[in-house]
């Protein structure tokens, strides 16, 4: 792979190259300045900057970073130039996490509560003294025989921190371990397991020609935020590739396609199924999509051949006509048409699809008929489509796990709510736990984790959180005195994830796969500890096997002595000092499923052929063999081949769920549920109800916040701290709001004021209003309030110039707790609501 | 090209009227502008392509780490201008920055005597503040059209400065490019919509793209002759006011204390 940081082009006439990865090389090069980063100076002094490399963290997608430390003092994070991930580019966001370390309102030892839950009474302990008391609790419950009364709930914990800190309480004998995707994007990747098996699809944006883009704001924020916006950016600068936008509203990522094309709030999935309905009554399908076909189910019969199929997927599609679409979305039939055309004969285009489709009572099945839409067209896992991620596989060492893990069933919400929770319904889990009807923790331990501000319905999240029968402990591991933190009893100081190690991976848009680190640019502040060192202290007081490591340091570095390629690279030494490696013989990844799988492979001994799903797996029992591959618990960790009427391949491999090895998009799983097996529309309930007066709220993210956890950082916060309400100025008018004006959000749960944006940057008919705002803790530069423990300035003279007193709201106050029926998706963006001047 | 300082330069060093290259005694501040433009050997410029724009602002915050400017101060910024009607917005994107104008009008009010505290370097073109000097005046601060200047109160002589802290802004990391590293703003940018060099060389990427687009800059008729270029902001000189029939709305985290702006 080339690196293309060092190389510009602008204008389309400039002659280019392509090469392995698709980087576009330009003749002139930037020569006059060669040094494109990794290294830093001070502007005061002149000084060369100690530059170390390392990993971001401030979202998930967790670039390779470089942080320059002067005097002992972490000043400056920029990206690692060589990542083939971010290519050297960074976003705000990341840029900003140099204000963590010094956050005056950092917890900087443990806490114990001694006032009442939520009043901010705290006295200091020592160390010692707090993981005794959380490892009393624990031995007491493990004696007890419910060591699942130990509930963990973190927020995000990744690669080797996943590893770590999972793996010790999985060790300590409890499964009760929950987590917060389905406030995310959970939905999709469930729709994307029910489909093509293992989550995470790439955009190959260094090879297409097209993109047309549902519901994600791609060049603000994303999973794979930077990695995959700026060869994006560099595809729409230097290729002229177009992009359409369907969104609500007209994000910075509307604002930089071709064209915005406003659809009525969870309405898309209509949109794509006339699409599809477009393309099968034109034969747009014939050639790459016949060939692609025959990887695709969409009939019960496994063995259906290719006009079989096809016959089936035009019977199913055969009312979503363009005009159908047109009445539900707004959406013009003519547009539809046209941009179904565009998609199915642009070789190659890519499908993007986010929050916009997914965070919808039907988001399962909008991401089905994506999937479904790129399949009829054959744009799929191939240079330039949707394609199959890669990341990075390192071989961490193991850590044993209890003999018996017992868990408390709250993490996948109410009994038949969910078809398939396979992220876990997170914004229930408070619910379940004040429900009780399956049991209550005796501990709950938050990490990253911020209940009350990150689920929907605060005002009962806060209730529930304070209620000490409901939770008679609450241990909160934060480097901040957030929004949740304020409800604990005992606080440990987590360190920033600019003190600590990991060993990460998140995945590659070059389909090849970087292996990266993440090492602390400075000495923890005051007693602050990374929660993954303090598990091998926990365990230690345990009597917990944590295997071969002795803290996460060591793991780490077991992780790059063990690890193929890295190991040869240079090991923990070379990591430590370049940070980033991949292979450079790597071949992009691409078709993962129409590799010809041996008769040796798939006729060995212990290989059954399934034939009700055409599968090839290894069945454990006779009985398995009798319950077939479908019904058998956790089969899909023993497939090994899908046989297909033209031969054995290895097909989309399943994770997670029972699916055959095909592009599964005619699902006995869903059927089983109840569902239509074929990615179908589902109208949102709310939305069927609504009066004259009510509007849709939905929920954005803006270009220089993440969600929760970047309102302590004061440069972010002058950029972005008040969120206005975006209406459009015909729904505010018939409301006799003005721009500028106080008004009030009234959903079924409660309401809010705010102010008003009156901008065209909206359809008609709903209301926006952003995350990120509204702390009512997380120090003082999110909130205006201080950690309680916490007086002094600690070294930041800035405090005293800050000059917003704004601070925004929150919009979660009035949206409810609403999962996806079938994947548990948070519905963010369904909530009905009216709104009114003040 | 040639590099206007030497490598090891600190920052007051390169403050200092005499050019290190050249060994020159000329007192700059004092001959004027132009005629110290016409022997200048590099001038430093920026072509942004506002094309290859998102409006992230990791610009912003690259250049308020680098030099830890104080909350309310600015020396880089990204405007959001969004004009149109529903369905057909616009939202423009315009990084902003001191132009580093060959006429600054800064420079021409500066009080100080004999040396101006704020002048035009006659090396490459980068217009400085020199701290020791500034007295916290502010009047460049309303001579410069383009509100690219603040005032910082971390740094500068309290005494001499009345307390008010001195005049600060953008220096195109001269601390960076005399070690031939890209400007803070330039190596984030996840568009590379920025591209720094010397005009100059006719051979520099800005030469070329400013050749080759006759680019907008910002308040033609102020006759500053900014070094700072844009692509793809044509609105920007056309003569309608875009804000006469329509709608317009400009967001910036500096509206809420400034009111220049630059239209």
């Amino acid at each position: 792979m080339l690196n293309r940081r060092n190389f510009l082009k602008l204008g389309a006439a400039a002659a280019t190259t392509t090469v392995a990865g698709g980087a576009s090389l330009n003749a002139h090069a930037v020569k006059d300045l060669p040094d494109w980063g990794n290294k830093g100076f001070s502007p005061t002094t002149g000084k060369p900057r100690q530059a170390i490399p390392s990993a971001c963290w401030q979202c998930v997608t967790r670039c390779a970073n470089i942080g320059y430390v002067e005097d002992g003092r972490l000043v400056k994070i920029e990206s690692n130039v060589n990542s083939i991930r971010t290519e050297g580019v960074m976003c705000a966001k990341g840029q900003g996490a140099v204000n963590h370390t010094y956050d005056p309102d950092r917890i900087l030892y443990p806490m114990q509560r001694v006032g009442e839950r939520g009043a901010g009474e705290w006295k200091r302990i020592s160390w010692d003294e707090a993981l005794d008391m959380i490892a009393a609790r624990m031995k007491k419950n493990r004696d007890a025989g419910t060591p699942e009364k130990v509930a963990f709930h973190y927020g995000r914990m990744k690669a080797s921190h996943s590893k770590t800190i999972g793996g010790f309480f999985k060790a300590y004998g409890t499964g009760s371990i929950g987590n917060h995707t389905a406030l995310c994007e959970g939905g999709k990747w469930t729709a994307q397991e029910l489909t093509w098996g293992g989550h995470y699809d790439n955009w190959d944006f260094d090879n297409t020609k097209f993109v047309l883009n549902f519901g994600s704001n791609v060049l603000e924020t994303h999973t794979n935020h930077i990695p995959t916006a700026h060869r994006l950016l560099w595809a729409m600068a230097e290729k002229g590739v177009e992009m359409v936008t369907f969104d609500v509203r007209f994000s910075n990522t509307a604002a930089k396609s071709k064209e915005w094309v406003p659809v009525k709030s969870g309405t898309d999935g209509a949109v794509i199924a006339a699409m599809i309905n477009v393309v099968m009554s034109e034969g747009l399908y014939k050639g790459d999509g016949e060939e692609f076909l025959k990887y695709t189910r969409v009939t019960e019969d496994v063995n259906a051949d290719v006009p079989t199929k096809i016959a089936a997927i035009k019977a199913h599609v055969k009312d979503y006509t363009p005009d159908w679409a047109e009445k539900l979305s707004g959406v013009p039939a003519s547009k539809i048409t046209a941009l179904a055309r565009k998609f199915a004969t642009t070789k190659p285009a890519v499908l993007v699809s986010y929050r916009g489709l997914v965070c919808h009572y039907n988001g399962n099945e909008g991401e089905r008929l994506a999937q479904l839409l790129c399949a009829v067209t054959g744009q799929m896992d191939k240079p330039g489509t949707r394609m199959k991620a890669v990341g990075a596989g390192w071989k961490f060492p193991k850590i044993p796990k209890a003999k018996k893990v017992k868990k408390l069933d709250i993490f996948d919400g109410f009994p038949g709510q969910v078809a398939y929770p396979t992220h876990h319904v997170a914004e229930m889990v408070l619910p379940m736990i004040k429900d009780g009807r399956n049991g209550r923790p005796d501990m709950y331990v938050m990490y990253c984790w911020t209940p009350t501000y990150a689920n929907g319905h605060v005002g009962e999240a806060i209730e529930i959180l304070k209620d000490e029968k409901l939770m008679p402990f609450v241990v909160s591991v934060d480097p901040f005195y957030g929004d949740s933190t304020m409800y604990a009893d005992l606080i440990l100081p987590d360190t920033p994830f600019t003190e600590r190690w990991t060993a990460e991976d998140m995945v590659d848009p070059a389909q090849i796969g970087e292996f990266y680190i993440r090492q602390p640019f400075t000495k923890p502040l005051g007693e602050a500890r990374d929660f993954s060192d303090v598990v091998f202290d926990l365990a230690k007081r345990l009597g917990v096997d944590m295997g071969e490591a002795k803290s996460h340091e060591d793991f780490v570095r077991l992780a790059c002595e063990n690890t193929p390629g890295v190991k040869e690279a240079g090991g923990f030494e070379y990591m430590k000092k370049h940070g980033v490696w991949h292979d450079k013989n790597a071949i992009p990844q691409q078709q993962v499923y129409n590799r010809p799988v041996p008769e040796s492979v798939y006729k060995a001994k212990g290989v059954a052929l399934d034939e009700a799903s055409g599968v090839y797996w290894k069945p454990a029992s006779e009985e398995d063999t009798k319950k077939g591959y479908v019904a058998t618990k956790g089969a899909y960790k023993k497939y090994v081949a899908q046989k297909m009427p033209h031969g054995v391949f290895s097909g989309f491999a399943p994770d997670k769920v029972n699916k055959s090895g095909y592009l599964e998009l005619w699902s006995p799983l869903l059927k089983a549920k109840g569902f239509n097996p074929f990615p179908t529309w589902m109208p949102i309930p709310e939305h069927q109800k609504m009066g004259p007066d009510d509007l849709i709220l939905t929920t954005f993210k803006h270009a220089t916040q993440t969600h929760s956890r970047t309102m302590n950082c004061k440069y972010l916060a002058e950029l972005y701290h008040t969120n206005p309400a975006w209406i459009n100025p015909e729904t505010a008018k018939a409301r006799g709001i003005y721009d500028g004006d106080r008004i009030k959000v009234t959903s079924a749960i409660g309401e809010m004021v705010t102010k008003a944006r009156v901008t065209e940057a909206i359809i008609p008919g709903v209301v926006a209003i952003s995350h990120h705002c509204g702390h009512w803790a997380y120090g003082r530069y999110a909130s205006g309030r201080r950690a309680p423990f916490t007086d002094e300035e600690r070294g930041d003279r800035d405090f005293k110039f800050k000059w917003w007193t704004d601070n925004g709201v929150h919009p979660n106050w009035v949206i409810p707790n609403a999962p996806d029926p079938i994947n548990g998706q948070q519905r963010w963006m369904d909530t009905v609501v009216k709104v009114t001047r003040v | 090209m040639t590099t206007a300082f030497a490598p090891t330069m600190t920052r007051r060093q390169m403050l200092k009227r005499v050019g290190a290259a050249t060994a020159s005694v000329t007192v700059v501040a004092a001959a004027p502008i132009t005629a110290r433009a016409a022997k200048q050997e590099v001038r430093y410029a920026m072509v942004i392509d506002t094309r290859r724009c998102s409006g992230c602002q990791a610009c912003s915050v690259a250049c308020k780490a680098e030099f830890e400017v104080p909350l309310g101060g600015v020396r880089s910024w990204v405007e959001h201008i969004e004009v149109g009607k529903f369905p057909n917005v616009e939202r423009r994107m315009l990084p902003r920055l001191c132009n580093q104008c060959s006429e600054p009008p800064c420079v021409e009010v500066c009080p100080t005597e004999p040396d101006k505290a704020t002048f035009k370097r006659e090396e490459d073109g980068i217009v400085v503040v020199d701290d020791s000097l500034c007295i916290g005046c502010a009047k460049c601060l309303e001579a410069c059209p383009y509100d690219a200047r603040f005032m910082n109160p971390f740094k500068g002589d309290p005494v001499k400065t009345k307390g008010n802290g001195v005049a600060d802004k953008c220096d195109f990391c001269m601390h960076r490019i005399s070690q031939g590293l890209q400007p803070s703003c330039v190596n984030t940018c996840q568009g590379k919509a920025r591209i720094f060099g010397d005009l100059n060389d006719p051979t520099s990427a800005v030469a070329k793209l400013v050749e080759e687009f006759e680019p907008t800059v910002l308040l033609r008729e102020k006759k500053t002759k900014p070094s700072v270029f844009y692509i793809g902001a044509e609105y920007l000189e056309a003569k309608k006011d875009p804000k006469a029939d329509q709608y317009f709305r400009l967001d910036t985290h500096r509206n809420e204390r400034s009111s220049k702006r630059w239209s």
